[in-house]
């Protein structure tokens, strides 16, 4: 119906697009590619122990009673997301996003009840839509996903929700290994008297 | 209402689609790209969920350990083992 004005293309330039689609293609694995790097990995690590330094530092003063770990957790979790948006070095919203934040927003559960569309209304109407209810449904829950996401239209949520998937992939790599290490920091620097450890 | 946001081409959501497929864990598996473009929206955001569940799973075991030692010591290890691998 409305192929035609998106792209008014011959045969000919049609093909010389598909080629230039397929480098585009492959420009963008590889910038996904670079959030499987060791460097990357390797920077993240280190910017995410000075984090962690500083979440200590800050809750020391206080006893360890009073600081919840839950409260120091979530200090953690915004720092480990922080470190994350600044390996991105800016070039993708979320990470601009997540670094205008001020504090962590805390996902409110109530929002979700909103999310069914008046569409059973539009009976006739429906059949006007090309992207059924669905669809937008499901981009917007994706959208609330993803920070600073909310209302972009769909090609540019679903490249930011690629990029952030990669991240967040190194993000959990990167934290497993610093958590390794440091288990194996604190169980060789116990007295080795407790054999069973728990983990 | 004009519906300009349906414009965007049925090939850039193909090509985004197969974007997103590649990273997916289970749909690379399966490689075929009948995965209907809802279903991938929905496999997408699962994922992402349980991906910030771990982050957050993580943030409380590294809470933990901090807890527990001497951060002085735990980043001499940790540059240790950095510098090693």
């Amino acid at each position: 119906m409305a192929i035609s004005d998106a792209e008014g293309e011959s045969p000919a330039a049609a093909k010389e697009v598909g080629g230039e689609r397929k480098r585009k293609r492959l420009a963008e694995r590889s910038l996904l590619a670079k959030w499987k790097t060791e460097g990357e990995r390797k920077s993240y690590s280190s910017k995410l122990i000075e984090a962690l330094r500083v979440v200590r530092r800050s809750s020391c003063p206080a006893p360890a009673a009073v600081a919840t770990d839950c409260s120091r957790s979530r200090a953690v979790r915004v720092a480990a997301d922080r470190a994350l948006a600044v390996t991105a070095r800016g070039r993708s919203r979320w990470s601009r996003a997540i670094l205008s934040r001020r504090t962590l927003k805390l996902r409110s559960r109530a929002r979700v009840a909103r999310l069914k569309p008046p569409a059973a209304a539009a009976g006739p109407r429906a059949a006007e839509r090309r992207k059924p209810p669905a669809l937008e449904q499901k981009a917007r829950v994706l959208g609330r996903l993803v920070p600073g996401c909310r209302k972009l239209p769909l090609a540019t949520l679903l490249e930011e929700a690629t990029d952030y998937i990669a991240a967040l992939e190194m993000q959990v790599r990167a934290m497993s290994a610093v958590a390794e290490i440091l288990s194996a920091a604190a169980g060789g620097g116990r007295s080795s008297s407790v054999a069973a450890e728990p983990m | 209402m004009s519906s300009r946001r349906s414009r965007i081409s049925d090939e850039e959501i193909k090509e985004l689609i197969s974007k997103l497929q590649f990273l997916l864990p289970e749909t690379r598996r399966q490689g075929a790209s009948r995965a209907s473009a809802a279903k991938l929206l929905k496999e997408t955001c699962n994922y992402i969920e349980s991906l910030h569940r771990e982050v957050d799973d993580l943030s409380d075991r590294l809470t933990e350990l901090m807890a527990t030692m001497d951060i002085g010591s735990a980043q001499a290890e940790i540059v240790r083992s950095l510098l090693r691998s």
